[in-house]
């Protein structure tokens, strides 16, 4: 244990990388899900296509092809564009932050985009039509009866993929982000205690899992609450 | 920047010597993992809190960390600990491929118990209390009744851990194991070609994925063929 003195403040940056990560993947994976899920319940069909392919493709390939293949995909990409207004450009870096945040919100997104059809389908027809009936518009409609009504039953789910969001930023560290796998590294190069230190990583992780299993419990609660009332 | 077809022809059957040995990481981690399941699901439903919590402790600690910390904690971790170095199953621990199949099987072992015990508490208790009423004992309950309904509940979910299970065999590669994503990243460090390489192995992936699902459906369907016949 004496070997981790010294080491505190580097987990320390890691833990806040992987936290940043985690935020960051989080609001696009949202994002990438219910624009999945609203081309899939839409009435056109080549965005029915597109979403049934993006579902396919990501749930289907292992998380590290995705993330290898965004960070060296992006950076000869953009160096190619770079090359054609600057000819003397050799190469330009991606950051794996966003390289990795992208690819990682990509994949879960593909899984919350089922989440997201599933419950929008499961918001009672019966709600909608009152909320017509009362005279709100579809917008009006979408803000106040079905989200209220789909991310209760959408969290449950929602909260297994922020488990596989979070630990899907320990792969990031393959394409060089320094989060806390990376700072192990380092510090088992300067002690050579390996098993403590992934052990360290290991711990870290365990709390960010509990942190995002307690919250989700509290807000699953917290929906739930007006059924509680009634009994 | 162009796509090197050729390339690609020049490539998939290199790649594809490394099948042979994803094959393998994935039926060895799936048959230990089942078993370790079987007895962690047991241990989960004895209603014996000495056997239960144990369980209960180890699923939440495998499920909460990631696998790639995991592998780490094997293959680099545990060479530190004399314990193991000294024990009969040093040669296991020594070689890249013991690690990578030990810590894939403890994975799966928790993620696939919580399945089975989704299974066993999904059995009908009017069943359960028609075998008792016939005189059945306990042991011949579980192994006539429980076992072959269970199996067919928690098969749709389990074909899908399986497939989880193929995507974490890619995490293989960084533990310098030369299965089909190892043998990319070489070819791509030697070519940088990551488009044509990681895309042309992201379709065999989803080739074996697909004929994952096809198969499973397939047991089910000869598992679920008395219900068919009552529709």
């Amino acid at each position: 244990m004496e070997a981790l003195s010294g080491w505190g403040d580097d987990f320390f940056q890691g833990s806040v990388v992987v936290a940043q990560v985690f935020v960051a993947s989080l609001i696009l994976m949202v994002i990438f899900g219910l624009i999945g899920a609203a081309a899939k319940l839409s009435g056109n069909r080549l965005a029915r296509t597109i979403a049934g392919a993006y579902t396919v493709v990501f749930r289907g390939t292992p998380e590290i092809l995705v993330i290898l293949l965004l960070y060296f995909g992006t950076a000869l990409t953009l160096t190619a564009i770079a090359q054609l207004f600057n000819p003397e450009i050799r190469f330009i870096d991606v950051p794996p932050f966003w390289a990795g945040t992208f690819a990682i919100a990509l994949i879960v997104g593909s899984y919350a985009t089922e989440t997201f059809r599933g419950a929008f389908l499961g918001v009672t027809p019966g709600s909608i039509e009152a909320a017509h009936a009362l005279g709100m518009s579809n917008l009006q409609v979408f803000f106040y009866v079905r989200v209220p009504e789909m991310w209760r039953l959408a969290l449950p789910a929602f909260g297994n993929h922020m488990l596989s969001l979070i630990k899907d930023t320990a792969l990031i560290s393959i394409i060089g982000l320094n989060e806390t796998l990376f700072v192990a590294k380092q510090a088992i190069g300067a002690t050579g205690q390996p098993f403590t230190m992934y052990i360290v990583v290991g711990l870290i992780y365990l709390g960010f899992s509990t942190i995002i299993t307690l919250t989700v419990m509290g807000l699953e609660r917290y929906g739930n609450r007006h059924l509680r009332q009634g009994t | 920047m162009s796509f090197d077809t050729a390339l690609i022809v020049e490539s998939l059957p290199k790649m594809l010597m490394g099948i042979g040995l994803t094959f393998q990481l994935l039926v060895l981690s799936a048959v230990f993992g089942l078993i370790l399941a079987t007895l962690l699901m047991l241990m989960r439903i004895s209603g014996k809190w000495w056997l239960s919590w144990p369980a209960q402790v180890y699923i939440y600690v495998f499920r909460g960390t990631p696998i790639l910390v995991q592998i780490f904690i094997v293959y680099y971790g545990f060479p530190q600990l004399e314990v193991i170095r000294e024990s009969v199953l040093w040669p296991v621990f020594r070689e890249p491929f013991g690690c990578a199949v030990f810590a894939l099987s403890l994975n799966a072992g928790a993620y696939v118990s919580e399945i089975l015990r989704g299974g066993v508490l999904g059995v009908d208790r009017g069943m359960l209390e028609a075998g008792e009423a016939l005189g059945l004992s306990k042991t011949q309950r579980f192994v006539y009744l429980t076992t072959p309904i269970a199996t067919r509940l928690a098969l749709p979910a389990y074909g899908n851990d399986i497939i989880s299970l193929l995507k974490s065999t890619a995490l293989a590669s960084t533990i310098t194991l030369m299965e089909m994503t190892g043998i990319a990243r070489t070819i791509v460090a030697q070519t940088y070609a990551p488009y044509e390489i990681f895309i042309s192995l992201a379709i065999v992936y989803m080739v074996l994925t697909f004929l994952i699902q096809k198969l499973v459906a397939r047991i089910e369907r000869h598992l679920g063929r008395y219900t068919l016949k009552e529709g």
